[in-house]
């Protein structure tokens, strides 16, 4: 049986049903991993052991008529930058090589127990640092249409785990991108939540006052599902907000597309756009115009402002952030340094991969003694802006929609040398980050070479039910959500 | 500012600050990928911030509590699972001062 095009929903009821066991459902995909993922490497560490002791403890409970949890039996890949209790977890950094976690991030654990099944742990750019996996300390993941192409990133191995069927959902984090522009790269649905709606507790840290966990998945229903249980409060983080947690999963078809005012910023399809990418996310728009909404060309005239706010800000927090990487209560650290500092300077130097070296770099000059007014609050200022601008805008129209990234994806090793044109890849992301509002991708078509294209809803703050059943809806009226990549 | 934003002298400076050893090849290939991107910050001068509050945080929260009750922590042996060097229930670091 194809336990992988099934829903979350389906596979909890062909449990309760007895129609299958879920040690056939982890063997089934623990066997899939093993074809598929020779090819394109979405995973640091496949968790087979771990999967079945759950599955086991599963059928018993079903055996035994007990309760069972909404998830349960659904296979779930996890970002490796989640802590995973007894579980290595290494941000794909040769600095947390081997590191295994005494306790575990709030959202994975809230997954886990409603019976989720944990099947390994996802390749990404080193600390969550780029958009291709290519700065990984491991391995470049390849995306399942070209494996020639990067899969985006920084969540790569997770958007290329969910497009391949190795599992029925995954983890990721958005902090500028990182899960709706792999999703647009490997055809996949993704949701960035507001900041603060998820977690953060138990992630390596990037950047604190933008970093948002999310999920991967195959249709929206299933992410609906699976955001329901992991957004709400929670105490380890105290950005964590408190806001009621709406039934997402039972408001699928709340928002009436009639009327509806779906705004297109003209910032977003000009300028670098290539023209396939641009063609398919206006027919996109053009699918729910004919549900009744109406289209509203808008402006979010600082768009271009995004880039360079985001570059400085995010590498600001991260130089704080990674200042814990010491060498002393967790990771590899140098055996023969004679004095602290230069225990400190030799193992951050040796174990450190360029793209953390470099994001450190940045963020302390421009949070240095001179540079501090010019770079990090001027970048704070103009932050202010471009969150005004997405709130007015949002007034006047229900949701914005736009492209994910300007381009499909690209070949490995075509923007690795040149970390600001890497950086300009999230030009149509980072601006929805820097707001903290948030961001539905969806898969909308391939283009002539066979790659994927995808768009993304932008709503309000706290707007993800309007956003979920906007592209549950979306995914009804069309079909682009159930193409794969043939391997 | 000067053409150059950020000169060899000061790249050293900065990665002595962040308490990262640099090598030369990393410090010839970092200075110019450096070197563009803080260029490319410039594009913010062209917005006037004069009256614009900066801001650091998205949502409104500040002076977030809980109760002050005693819960359980992670055991010690546990907390030191993950360290280089320890002995008798401490963190064990290279000399902080010169004997």
């Amino acid at each position: 049986m194809d336990f992988s095009t099934l829903t979350i929903n389906q596979i909890r009821q062909g449990l309760l049903d007895k129609k299958f066991t879920s040690v056939e459902i982890v063997n089934f995909f623990l066997d899939r991993i093993k074809k598929i993922d020779p090819q394109i490497k979405a995973f640091i560490t496949i968790t087979d052991e771990f999967a079945l002791n759950q599955a086991n403890i599963l059928d018993e409970k079903i055996k035994k008529g007990e309760s069972i949890g909404k998830l349960a039996g659904s296979i779930m890949a996890v970002k490796d930058i989640y802590l995973t209790k007894d579980i290595q977890t290494t941000s794909s950094s040769q600095v947390l090589n081997g590191y295994i976690p005494q306790y575990s991030s709030t959202v994975y654990q809230r997954l886990i127990d409603e019976d989720a099944i944990l099947i390994g742990k996802t390749n990404t750019d080193v600390f969550a640092f780029g958009a291709s996996t290519e700065s990984s300390g491991y391995f470049t993941t390849k995306n399942p249409w070209n494996l020639e192409m990067v899969p985006g990133g920084s969540s790569g191995g997770s958007a290329a785990a969910v497009a391949t069927n190795l599992c029925h959902f995954a983890l990721g984090t958005d902090t500028g991108g990182s899960i709706r522009q792999p999703s647009s790269l490997c055809s996949v649905s993704g949701l960035k939540p507001t900041y603060g709606r998820n977690s953060r507790y138990g992630i390596t840290a990037m950047a604190s006052s933008f970093d948002c966990p999310g999920v991967f998945g195959n249709n929206i229903e299933d992410i609906a599902l699976v955001t329901e249980i992991t957004a709400g409060k929670d105490i380890h983080d105290t950005t964590s907000v408190d806001n009621k947690v709406p039934s997402y999963s039972q408001n699928l078809n709340k928002v009436n597309l009639k009327g509806l005012k779906i705004g297109l910023p003209k910032e977003y399809f000009t300028g670098a756009i290539d023209p396939e990418v641009k063609e398919k996310v206006l027919a996109a728009a053009k699918e729910f115009e004919k549900q009744g909404a109406t289209l509203v060309d808008i402006s979010l005239p600082n768009t271009d402002l995004g880039i360079a706010v985001y570059y400085i800000l995010i590498p600001s927090e991260i130089s704080a952030n990674m200042a814990r990487y010491d060498g002393i209560r967790f990771g590899q650290a140098v055996t023969d340094a004679t004095d602290i500092i230069s225990y400190y300077m030799q193992t951050r130097g040796k174990f450190m991969e360029p793209e953390v070296k470099r994001r450190i770099l940045i963020g302390t000059y421009a949070l240095s003694s001179g540079y501090y007014d010019a770079y990090y609050t001027k970048a704070a200022k103009v932050r202010t802006i471009i969150k005004k601008e997405f709130t007015d805008a949002l007034k006047n129209i229900d949701v914005i929609l736009a492209p994910c990234s300007p381009t499909p994806a690209w070949k490995i090793g075509e923007k690795v040398n040149d970390p600001l044109k890497m950086y300009l890849a999230d030009v149509y992301t980072v601006c929805i980050n820097v707001a903290g509002v948030p961001g539905l991708a969806l898969p909308c078509g391939l283009n002539s070479q066979n790659l994927p294209i995808g768009f993304q809803l932008i709503g309000n703050f706290f707007e993800e039910e309007k956003l979920l059943s906007l592209g549950h809806q979306f995914q009804q009226f069309t079909d682009f959500h159930t193409k794969k990549p043939q391997l | 500012m000067s053409s150059q934003k950020i000169s060899m002298a000061e790249l050293e400076y900065i990665a002595k600050l962040a308490r990262i050893n640099l090598s030369e090849s990393e410090k010839t290939t970092f200075l110019p990928q450096l070197e563009s991107v803080i260029e490319y910050f410039d594009i913010l001068n062209k917005v006037d911030t004069s009256n614009i509050e900066p801001t650091f945080r998205v949502n409104d929260q500040s002076n977030v509590f809980h109760s002050d009750e005693i819960k359980e922590s992670l055991p010690v042996d546990l907390a030191l699972s993950t360290a280089t060097r320890t002995k008798d229930n401490y963190f064990v670091v290279t000399a902080t001062i010169k004997k």
